[in-house]
């Protein structure tokens, strides 16, 4: 049995004015599903979103919810519910109200509201301020009404607006994972932009990042970490961001040497063409520090972060080098350290295209 | 601080100014100031009218201030008299058509221009004109437009068949009270518009999105998310529109002066002819209060609708 696609956007362009703001989106998102849009601001990943509601019109291309194409239809017929990054409650209307909206307008009884809203109520654990207005309530409380709203219309699908920004840190990682809860619940699918790419990681089955209008990579979370298409993926996903340094391969090409002070070389683990210049990425917690004799980066500290769990090293200066470190080391601001790294994790890009050299 | 230093031998001096500088004080001052004004120029003029409204006043007791008390004399007077209710009927019929025309049109202008169209912020803004003119021009403009034998506004209701003959607007006991109704449409419509623009303008656009998705219709989205939320803009708006419509004065006095035969007559037409023309000073003053009475009724409901505003 195929899963049947609940969304598809083929070849989605948008032009507003002289503007390209969507470059031939093609995404395919299963039954079921958690896809998360994720990229810089003004990547185009909230016109995707808006355009999938139908809040805004595309310029070319096909939009198909659960096979049938909706570019031209109004976004109170397409059964898609949103939340907003504002939330957009009604302001004028109590809890209880702003979630029974969408069945007062359809004119569910009486006794059909009430259902329902006790039901989403409870889910959310609302209970208590049904009767409230929204300027009454915590921005947590007013973010769960939001997803109320759209979980009592069980529409075919969720669009989420960078629905957790307005948060604070510690309500933002817990509503991560209640959302996610929710979804799996529900077994909703569910489209989620942010420009977060820890929420994208943690909370999706599918990334898509975006940059530009254009769609860089899509994919698992942990494929996007472990084998980045391009340079700018593979720098923006990861915390700390992937390092960069600038390199030639040598003359066997089972090697690279840093354009760093000492210009330290590399083993690769795989034979690239000799003599080529490259961008060499290294991602942060890959780095060691090599306390036996092996050759590797021979650079300095410049300062030392401790966070009592790990502890980020922030080396050389020209490009600066940060290294993430699981156990606690004796190392103090000026001290030398030869950084290394296994071969299979080195990553080399295309210093033109940004394109990942496999 | 040169100040300071000349001032150090002259405490008093120095604590005076430094009240200002620091703001202490000084917040008291700048109300003060416009409160004496409204105290002297308002506040007794309207207590010395209530107490004339109590008193026999003739013109050789103007200049004075007590005179011969005469309790509800006056009113008795006035509602026997037989143009009174009649007045009173005009009164309400001027001040309910001319507030729902001005507000309708000016809301459905407001809607209009809230969809931002190409040079829709200048056209709105060219709409503010009608509320700047004088009372008495735009009287004046719609003499002409009124007119019975010349004006243009029979000259279209004839060519367009609307009409046979010529309605005399002005002279005509069954137009004239809504030839200044008319008038006073179009010159309230623009200030209904622009604060009604005001309102639509804060009401986020997000909610407009919200209950689209939610499945809203167009005129769904407007009875329960604009009208709701303008209520408080609304109901200042009708609140202001009834003040200025008790207080429109000039049209009446340059389109039909109340006539013919009290047939567009309204109370605060009337309170103006029995004091200065009719030298009736007791009477008018006791029109006056009725009014005073009905505008503060209003001034409370403004301020209520102002105080009931949905905090977003």
């Amino acid at each position: 049995m195929t899963i049947q696609p609940q969304i598809e956007l083929l070849s989605v362009n948008k032009h507003y004015g002289g503007f390209h703001a969507l470059k031939d989106i093609n995404v395919t998102i299963p039954k079921g599903s958690f896809v998360a849009l994720v990229g810089p601001s003004g990547c185009g990943k909230s016109t995707l979103l808006r355009s999938l509601a139908g809040l805004e019109s595309i310029s070319g291309g096909e939009i198909r919810i659960t096979g049938k194409a909706v570019n031209d239809t109004p976004p109170r017929h397409r059964d898609v519910a949103m939340v907003f990054q504002s939330y957009a409650l009604y302001p004028h209307m109590s809890v209880r109200d702003n979630m029974s909206y969408s069945m007062r307008l359809r004119k569910a009884s009486r006794a059909e509201i009430d259902a329902a809203v006790a039901d989403v109520a409870a889910i959310l654990g609302l209970g208590d301020y049904l009767d409230r207005k929204p300027n009454a309530l915590s921005g947590g409380q007013r973010q769960r009404v939001a997803m109320g709203r759209a979980i009592i219309r069980n529409p075919k699908v969720f669009l989420f607006d960078e629905p957790l920004s307005n948060l604070d840190a510690a309500l933002r990682v817990h509503m991560r994972k209640e959302i996610r809860a929710l979804h799996d619940r529900i077994g909703a699918t569910s489209v989620y932009v942010t420009h977060d790419q820890i929420e994208a990681m943690t909370m999706a089955d599918h990334v898509v990042v975006l940059k530009s209008g254009v769609v860089e990579q899509q994919g698992a979370p942990l494929s996007l970490y472990d084998t980045p298409a391009t340079k700018f993926v593979a720098g923006f996903i990861g915390s700390p961001a992937m390092n960069f340094v600038g390199g030639i391969v040598g003359d066997t090409g089972r090697a690279v040497t840093l354009d760093l002070p000492g210009a330290p070389s590399l083993p690769l683990a795989r034979t690239m063409e000799p003599r080529r210049q490259v961008d060499v990425g290294l991602r942060p917690e890959h780095l060691s520090i090599e306390t036996g004799g092996a050759p590797g980066i021979e650079t300095t500290a410049t300062s030392v972060e401790s966070t009592g769990s790990v502890t980020y090293l922030y080396c050389g200066g020209d490009p600066e080098i940060v290294v993430v470190l699981s156990e606690r080391e004796r190392i103090s601001q000026g001290d030398p350290v030869n950084l290394t790294i296994a071969p299979d994790k080195i990553h080399l890009f295309d210093p033109e295209t940004g394109a990942a050299l496999r | 601080m040169r100040s300071r230093r000349l001032l150090n031998g002259y405490p008093k001096m120095k604590r005076l100014l430094s009240s200002v500088t620091d703001g202490k004080g000084f917040d008291i001052l700048l109300v003060s100031l416009p409160l004496l004004f409204l105290l002297a120029f308002s506040g007794l003029p309207l207590l010395y009218n209530v107490l004339m409204s109590f008193q026999e006043v003739d013109i050789f007791s103007l200049g004075r201030l007590i005179r011969p008390f005469i309790g509800l004399d006056n009113y008795r007077e006035l509602f026997a008299a037989p143009e009174f209710w009649p007045i009173m009927w005009n009164t309400m019929l001027f001040v309910v058509c001319s507030i729902a025309g001005q507000f309708t049109l000016g809301l459905a202008l407001a809607l209009f221009f809230d969809t931002g169209f190409r040079g829709s912020s200048f056209l709105r803004g060219l709409f503010l004109v009608s509320w700047v003119m004088p009372g008495l021009v735009v009287g004046a403009i719609w003499n002409w437009i009124l007119s019975g034998d010349f004006g243009v506004l029979n000259y279209l209701l004839t060519s367009s068949g609307l009409i046979s003959e010529n309605i005399f607007w002005r002279s005509d006991v069954d137009y004239s009270l809504w030839a200044v109704v008319l008038a006073n449409i179009w010159l309230g419509t623009s200030f209904n518009m622009i604060l009604l623009s005001v309102g639509l303008a804060g009401i986020p656009k997000d909610l407009y999105e919200a209950s689209e998705l939610d499945g809203a219709n167009i005129l769904q989205r407007f009875s329960t998310i604009t009208l709701p939320m303008m209520r408080s803009t609304i109901g200042a708006v009708i609140s202001l529109g009834l003040i200025f419509t008790l207080q429109q004065f000039d049209l009446f006095a340059a389109i039909t002066s109340g006539g013919p035969a009290n047939s567009s007559n309204v109370a605060q037409y009337w309170a103006w002819e029995l004091s200065f023309r009719q030298y009736d000073f007791a009477k008018g003053a006791t029109v006056s209060t009725l009014m005073i009475i009905t505008v503060m009724i209003a001034a409370v409901l403004y301020v209520r609708s102002t105080r009931h505003e949905v905090r977003i």
